[in-house]
């Protein structure tokens, strides 16, 4: 079969004309020059990787090339990029976009990332990898510019919209990938419908556990690859207990999907440190946490189970959290009958009657002792606020970190936090995709119980680039739901110090379910602690039984040796 | 391209094009640019507009830059330059700008009486690039004689040995050319296809094969859905990603008069 030969004819044209005008002509030297130029910019070889050559200032790691390699040669150039978290899928996305341009396969590309990394992206590709990358501003820059870094929820929007589907995108790059697992969302919707040349999904969330999401992920990148919807569904939810078909599965899926372990990369990481601070309440705010568990049995007080939990939780992070919560309890009431009433009240007088925050202070003693850069991460806004109030008090600066800031105040507070104040207190939302490697120690104020949220709060700060050893500080008042979450999550599965991805793979491949669900079941839906323990000692023994064919699985394998 | 490779190519450029050296030091250089050179690299449009309108002075600016950084003294400053630094491609692109045509003769006097016929030959240097969702390339240069036909590959490195001349050098006369340049083009043109059809074309084959694989893959998921837009989409995503192509494209070239014992 013969190929199509497209010979540029603007050249000769050209030639023709400054013939007709006898000039004017180029100096020999020049012109020698231009060859020489020519021959060493062109790339030879359709294998290798050309980009390192051309930024000789960064140096990345053997499994960064590796990924590179893999996704231009025989991925080519649609992959998700799943390493964990703080391996630096940036650097690889990087790589594998600069050395499509020095080929000159790609000229245009669109970058989607949270709106808090569209600064993060576009200074690191044109200091890293010398991209001309521009952060999206105004509308015409879609058209001016061949590589713009956005977020979907701006670009999603008109007028962009509409701009966008009229550019000839050669790559899509998306960051933060696992947020598109739900097919029916606009943001789905929308990177489906763009023109996908190569295209490169981000994320550090493991996509094994529902066969839905990993379906909609690849099916974005590459329609087709796990069969059509209905087919899909009819061969794998029917049979999703049979291992042989999800190792089948497994293997098509890691034809589009390289997900590196931090134990793969052969890296000597920095250790992680946990300390568990067990903290006792003082009287008043012991009562208030006992009045909150009396509420149970009074029936039609609260509404849901979950505001019950809730309230306890809250009552373990601050006063502050709890009377917010109660506040909106009452007024999303619309007729409260005076025994709701009275019940709120009593418990707002309780609140009133706690002097003090027992774990502020010992955040504040610890804080002393450090006597260098900490974050602070809790699940409350409340609490956010309180504490920064509080540490001012005692002559610690801090500044907060929410995930609601827009794009300018979050580099902003970074920037602070990096130069000026030692202290940074983040709420949940606020700890995702920004880098904080130049801190080294974590305060759990509160802890979530979801543990990939806390493996992404580590992940700021446990990534390449951090020079000491990480120390996390994890608070739990004695004898309340919070040290159970605790004692489930690290005593017994002893989970921050492992890499949560493991597990999760094990559970999968036993058909037990995600950690994640187990735990909202667990933490959400428990009517009573008595159900919550006897749910927990469950979910250890499953752990144990599955660390345990994990290992047999290794004894068998080097028995067959 | 080493460091020093690069230091003598910016030496060759900057010398070429007639700039003044401030300064020339193992490890970087000092430039003053010329006007011309100031406005291809400088991007400083604004401030030449200003000029022209109200008649001012030029004042090209001076350009440092440095090739080892370990070999400058502290005081000095200036752009870092190494393989993929913008600045470097950015030379890179004007070096091909400004020297995409040229006209020489061989610089041959003929003796007193006798004059020295010049033959035209017509040389085009190029980059074909064989292009799927991978890509390579190949630099080719060829010659060709307008008066007999002849075709010579590699005819810029013969070139390379003979002594050039942009004028027309005493006692020497040029031959008009039998073929014009435009029908030469077109000779070029047509052996490259030839030389091409007779090469390997693998790469393209296995092309085709990841193509219609992924193509089939397409086709299922869209099953019974086939009015969707995404489908006409992806379709084209895909021709784009794997659709094999040559693309010639030509970096310069030119007429060249030369003796006939040259070639």
């Amino acid at each position: 079969m013969t190929v199509e030969i497209i010979f540029n004819s603007s050249w000769q044209e050209e030639l023709l004309n400054r013939l007709t005008n006898d000039g004017p002509w180029g100096s020999w030297d020049l012109y020698k020059l231009a060859v020489e130029v020519e021959k060493h910019t062109l790339v030879p070889e359709f294998e290798g990787l050309r980009a390192p050559v051309h930024i000789p200032q960064l140096t990345p790691l053997p499994h960064q090339l590796e990924v590179a390699k893999q996704v231009v040669e025989n991925m080519h150039g649609k992959a998700i990029l799943a390493d964990e978290v703080g391996l630096g899928k940036t650097i690889e996305a990087g790589l594998i976009l600069k050395e499509y341009m020095i080929r000159g396969l790609v000229k245009k590309a669109l970058i989607l990332v949270p709106a808090s990394l569209v600064l993060q992206w576009e200074m690191e590709l044109n200091t890293k990898f010398f991209i001309p990358a521009v952060a999206q501003k105004k509308s015409y820059m879609w058209e001016q510019y061949d590589v713009v870094v956005s977020s979907i929820d701006t670009a999603k929007r008109n007028p962009h919209r509409d701009i966008i589907f009229k550019q000839n995108y050669d790559i899509v790059i998306i960051d933060e990938a696992h947020k598109l697992k739900n097919n029916k969302t606009k943001n789905y919707e929308f990177v489906q419908s763009l023109k996908k040349k190569f295209c490169l999904l981000l994320t550090a969330t493991p996509i094994q556990n529902r066969l839905e999401e990993i379906f909609n992920l690849v099916s974005l990148l590459k329609p087709g690859h796990l069969g059509s919807e209905s087919s899909f569904f009819e061969k794998y939810k029917k049979d999703s207990r049979s291992i042989q078909d999800n190792e089948h599965l497994k293997e098509l899926i890691n034809k589009v999907m390289i997900r590196n372990r931090r134990s793969d990369t052969g890296i000597e990481w920095k250790k992680r440190h946990v300390e568990t601070i067990p903290i006792h309440f003082t009287k008043e705010e012991q009562d208030l946490y006992d009045s909150i568990l009396t509420l149970k049995e009074e029936q039609g007080i609260t509404q849901s189970q979950f505001s019950t939990m809730t309230l306890q939780r809250e009552a373990c992070s601050s006063r502050e959290a709890v009377y917010y919560t109660l506040k909106n309890m009452l007024q999303r009431q619309e007729n409260p009958s005076p025994a709701y009433e009275a019940t709120i009240a009593s418990l707002i007088k309780r609140i009133e009657a706690v002097p003090r925050n027992s774990k502020a202070e010992k955040a504040l003693e610890l804080i002393k002792k450090i006597g260098d850069k900490v974050i602070i991460f809790t699940e409350y806004r409340a609490t956010q606020l309180y504490l920064q109030w509080f540490l001012q008090q005692h002559g610690i600066t801090s500044v907060p970190f929410r995930g609601g800031f827009k794009r300018g105040k979050k580099d902003w507070m970074r920037e602070l936090f990096q130069k000026k104040v030692q202290v940074l207190i983040a709420t949940e939302a606020g700890g995702e995709g920004i880098n904080l490697q130049f801190c080294s120690h974590i305060i759990n104020f509160d802890l979530p119980w979801n543990p990939m949220r806390l493996e992404q709060r580590i992940g700021r700060i446990h990534r390449l680039g951090q020079e000491k050893d990480v120390m996390i500080y994890n608070f739990a008042i004695k004898n309340t739901v919070e040290e159970h979450i605790l004692k489930l999550l690290y005593e017994k599965i002893n989970l921050f110090e492992k890499v949560i991805g493991d597990l999760d793979d094990i559970l999968t491949r036993l058909e037990f379910g995600s950690i994640e669900d187990h735990l909202i079941d667990i933490f959400g839906h428990s009517a009573s602690e008595g159900e919550m323990k006897i749910k927990m000692e469950n979910f250890t023994s499953m752990i144990q039984f599955a660390e345990q064919m994990k290992e047999g699985n290794h004894h068998a394998a080097t028995g067959n040796l | 391209m080493q460091q020093q490779e690069i230091y003598k190519f910016l030496h060759n450029y900057f010398d070429s094009n007639g700039c003044e050296f401030v300064e020339l030091a193992d490890g970087y250089m000092t430039v003053q640019l010329t006007e011309e050179l100031d406005k291809e690299l400088m991007n400083r449009p604004f401030y030449w507009h200003y000029l022209e309108k109200t008649g001012g002075i030029p004042n090209p600016m001076k350009l440092t830059l440095i090739t080892d950084q370990s070999n400058v003294p502290e005081n000095i400053k200036g752009e870092n330059i190494h393989f993929g630094s913008p600045r470097l491609h950015q030379i890179f692109e004007s070096t091909k700008r400004l020297a995409g045509y040229i006209r020489l003769y061989e610089n041959k006097e003929g003796a007193m009486g006798s004059q020295i016929p010049l033959l035209p030959w017509l040389c085009v240097n190029m980059k074909i690039s064989y292009q799927c969702d991978r890509k390579r390339d190949v630099y080719k240069s060829i010659g060709l004689q307008l008066i007999n036909g002849r075709m010579v590959t590699d005819f810029h490195d013969l070139l390379l040995k003979i002594e050039l001349t942009p004028k027309i050098p005493d006692y020497a006369f040029t031959l008009s050319p039998l073929i014009m340049p435009k029908s030469g083009m077109a000779r070029i043109e047509s052996l490259l296809r030839t030389l091409i059809a007779e090469e390997d074309h693998s790469w393209a084959n296995d092309a085709r094969i990841r193509w219609k694989k992924d193509l089939d893959l397409l086709k299922h998921f869209y099953e019974g859905d086939e009015k969707n837009e995404s489908y006409e989409i992806e379709q084209r995503a895909l021709k784009d990603q794997f659709e094999p192509k040559i693309h010639i494209s030509i970096i310069n070239g030119g007429l060249f008069y030369l003796t006939d014992k040259a070639v």
